[in-house]
């Protein structure tokens, strides 16, 4: 009796295991390709040619509170790193990479732990991690170590540090918070409430937006909330009476997407916070729980704004977002566009360095970012390694057909606000 | 001021962890392990109602039985794959303690496999869900409207809790179940079947927690694959508070938690102007005072003696 339950444990247990490796073995055999043991490896290519392939790290969210976004990411890297080899192939050049993946957890540590191990196994280029706190946490490791960071979306305007080995492929949010001022002073509110996260990316956000609100002779109230929590009904309260008791008009919300959309479904209830304007940042652009009827026609009968970093009116990016589409179903989640870049940026950089290391990466890439344009539009530099010209679309959710999707309204262009649609 | 969400938030977030820590205690008092798959449990009630939703079935009782079941296989799958083998070994429940924090792990990421395979069968994202489900409807009272989740809640939480103490009140495998946390010797001379016992107890308590699981999704509304370990440290302060002994004093911790993190900190917040991101910070500070003032494990200091011998068989 004892051994058949044994026996049958062990079966079960087998079939997990069986199950997790059958997994494995098909999302590696999927994407990724095999392992080489060093950074550049000389295969004979099929042409007699000598080809050479380079590893490129990724420190992903794969895990944690950005993991919604992050396995999309995922996918966007193999996709952007298969794309880069065909363009290879395409130029006869006989270069290849190959893209090693890491999950950060959406922590600073794992994504210090990911650019160490990366260090070890003599990769030079990383891209990712994805939130600014993490970019903090690897900038002095990447700095002595001569790691080229390119971060598709950390956006704090305290990580712009001229002469680093951190690059950002995104404007800093010195400027975002400038457009989200002028939307917000435009749609003619005076009063509001912001409601941030209280990591690197919120508070640097938050603060900038109220420099630039009370410039435009708004008040602007900062309320932190901190970010690594479960649920957010209880900052909810009170924040409705906080809202309630300032008179605001209004809540600027700048979080993430699962947190976002955890504060909005418990603002939907509340009696005060129902019935005030809403506006965000990115950090929400794209989720897809807003999208559900319950939660979008409220957003959509409050007339809910958001300004997003995007190039305006890019092919590249239409083409980039079907070829997304096609291959998962979903809408391309906030800065993939940028990912997707940076994986070409890194890649063209490594090509023109002509040997792979650090330094000489450092230094190709921004003279291969000047001549580059891609799904993200024109990706330029400037002294600190950040986007250089960077535009904001104004976004919000509308019925579509039927359906309830993300639409951009207007944009925020060289300090001009300009709608295409009335909001 | 404390205003009526705040006190609502206190009553459903205490009953949700109420009925998420109960069993934690129950699997504890029985076996003396604590087992880290309770995280997993809840992960899986959750995302049983969210992704019944995504695939159209809205009704959260079928929901919250199919998550008990569920929860209580998984459950018992693990005692009998890993827990029971371990302890016929003779290992120390240190060493079953440590195994089921592999488990959680190995089942955290298998979560996270299954549900990329899911996002491209189902082509929507499927690592951070709205739960879309329907119970009973929201009730006005005034100007105060109450939400239909919230009476599903109280009613399932009412159900489960009276449910568990007549099981272990009340029937012969109760009584049983009992004996062992009682004394694990005595009861196998007794006539007891440990084996069988406990296998019933894991269902029950992998079952509770689930349902639990589905409970806190339909607070929190927005389900990942992290929901689970995002709570868990408020579960074991709960579980800590009530002693990992009593199921009563559980209960309360349940309640102590849930208003320091509503009503504790909002009345923080409005007279000295405490940020709220010390809400986690509260909610410890509440558990040192809670177990320095009132020593849960009794007085001197752990668990009253017959807790803290453990005869064990070795074979």
């Amino acid at each position: 009796m004892a051994l058949d339950t044994k026996a049958i444990g062990l079966l079960i247990l087998g079939l997990i295991i069986g199950a997790a490796i059958g997994y494995g073995a098909t999302a590696f055999t999927g994407g990724g390709g095999a392992t080489t043991p060093s950074g550049g490896t000389e295969t004979a290519g099929p042409q007699e040619q000598q080809t050479v392939t380079y590893k490129i790290g990724f420190t992903l969210p794969l895990s944690g509170q950005l993991s919604s976004i992050g396995k999309l990411w995922e996918k966007v890297a193999y996709m952007a790193v298969d794309d880069l080899n065909k363009m290879m192939a395409s130029y006869h050049l006989p270069y290849r990479f190959e893209a090693v993946v890491l999950d950060d957890g959406t922590t600073e540590e794992k994504a210090l732990q990911n650019v160490q191990t990366f260090a070890q196994q003599g990769i030079k280029v990383v891209i990712g991690p994805a939130a600014s706190s993490q970019v903090k946490a690897v900038k002095s490791f990447a700095d002595s170590n001569h790691i080229v960071i390119i971060s598709p979306s950390s956006t704090a305007p305290t990580l712009a540090i001229p002469n680093d080995y951190i690059f950002r492929n995104t404007g800093s949010d010195a400027l975002q918070a400038k457009a989200l001022a002028a939307l917000v002073n435009h749609e003619g509110i005076k009063k509001v409430v912001v409601f941030y996260r209280d990591d690197e990316y919120g508070t640097a956000f938050a603060d900038f937006f109220k420099k630039e609100f009370e410039a435009l002779g708004g008040q602007a109230i900062l309320l932190s909330y901190a970010s690594n929590l479960a649920d957010f009904a209880s900052e909810v309260a009170s924040l409705s009476s906080k809202v309630q008791s300032e008179g605001a008009e209004a809540v600027v919300l700048i979080s993430f997407d699962t947190d976002g959309a955890n504060i909005l479904s418990h603002a939907k209830d509340d009696p005060v916070l129902s019935k005030v304007r809403w506006f965000s940042g990115e950090g929400i652009h794209g989720a897809s729980e807003l999208l559900q009827p319950s939660l979008a026609e409220w957003l959509d009968s409050i007339n809910f704004l958001g300004t997003r970093p995007v190039f305006i009116s890019n092919p590249l990016y239409e083409e980039f977002k079907k070829k997304f589409e096609n291959l998962t179903g979903t809408d391309p989640p906030v800065f993939s566009e940028k990912l997707y870049d940076a994986v070409f940026l890194a890649g063209w950089a490594i090509v023109r360095a002509g040997t792979y290391d650090g330094e000489a990466i450092k230094n190709a890439l921004p003279e291969v970012a000047k001549h580059y344009y891609g799904a993200s539009g024109w990706c330029i530099l400037d002294k600190n390694g950040d986007r250089a010209f960077q535009d904001y679309s104004i976004w919000t959710i509308k019925q579509v057909g039927g359906e309830y999707k993300y639409v951009d309204i207007g944009t925020y262009s060289g300090g001009t606000l300009t709608f295409t649609e009335s909001p | 001021m404390v205003g009526v969400s705040e006190v609502l938030n206190t009553v459903q977030m205490g009953l949700a962890y109420m009925v998420i820590a109960l069993p934690l205690t129950l699997s504890y008092r029985v076996t003396q392990v604590i087992n880290f798959v309770h995280i997993i449990f809840i992960t899986l009630g959750a995302y049983t109602v969210a992704l019944l939703g995504l695939i159209g079935l809205t009704n959260v009782w079928i929901a919250l039985g199919i998550a008990f079941l569920l929860g209580g296989a998984l459950a018992v799958l693990d005692n009998v794959a890993v827990f029971e083998p371990l302890w016929r070994r003779g290992s120390d429940v240190l060493i079953i303690m440590v195994a089921s924090l592999g488990l959680w792990i190995f089942y955290k990421y298998l979560i996270y496999a299954v549900l990329d395979k899911l996002f491209i069968i189902l082509r929507t994202n499927t690592l951070s869900v709205l739960v879309r489900t329907e119970g009973f409807p929201s009730v006005t009272l005034g100007a105060v409207t109450i939400d239909g989740y919230l009476i599903d809640t109280v009613v399932t939480s009412v159900v489960v809790t009276l449910a568990l103490y007549l099981i272990l009140m009340k029937t012969r495998i109760g009584k049983a179940i009992r004996a062992i946390a009682d004394n694990q010797t005595l009861a196998e001379i007794s006539g007891i079947p440990r084996g069988r016992v406990l296998n019933f107890m894991w269902f029950l308590a992998g079952g509770t927690a689930a349902v639990g699981g589905v409970l806190w999704a339909l607070f929190q509304t927005t389900v990942t694959p992290e929901i689970g370990d995002q709570i868990i440290l408020q579960v074991f302060s709960i579980a800590v508070i009530g002693g990992l002994y009593s199921l009563t004093k559980t209960a309360l911790g349940a309640f102590i938690v849930s208003g320091t993190e509503n009503i504790v900190i909002a009345v923080l917040h409005d007279t000295f102007g405490l940020p709220l991101s010390f809400r986690p910070f509260l909610v410890f500070s509440v558990l040192l005072i809670v177990i320095l003032v009132w020593p849960p494990l009794g007085a001197g200091g752990g668990l009253p003696y017959r807790f803290r011998i453990r005869p064990r068989a070795r074979r």
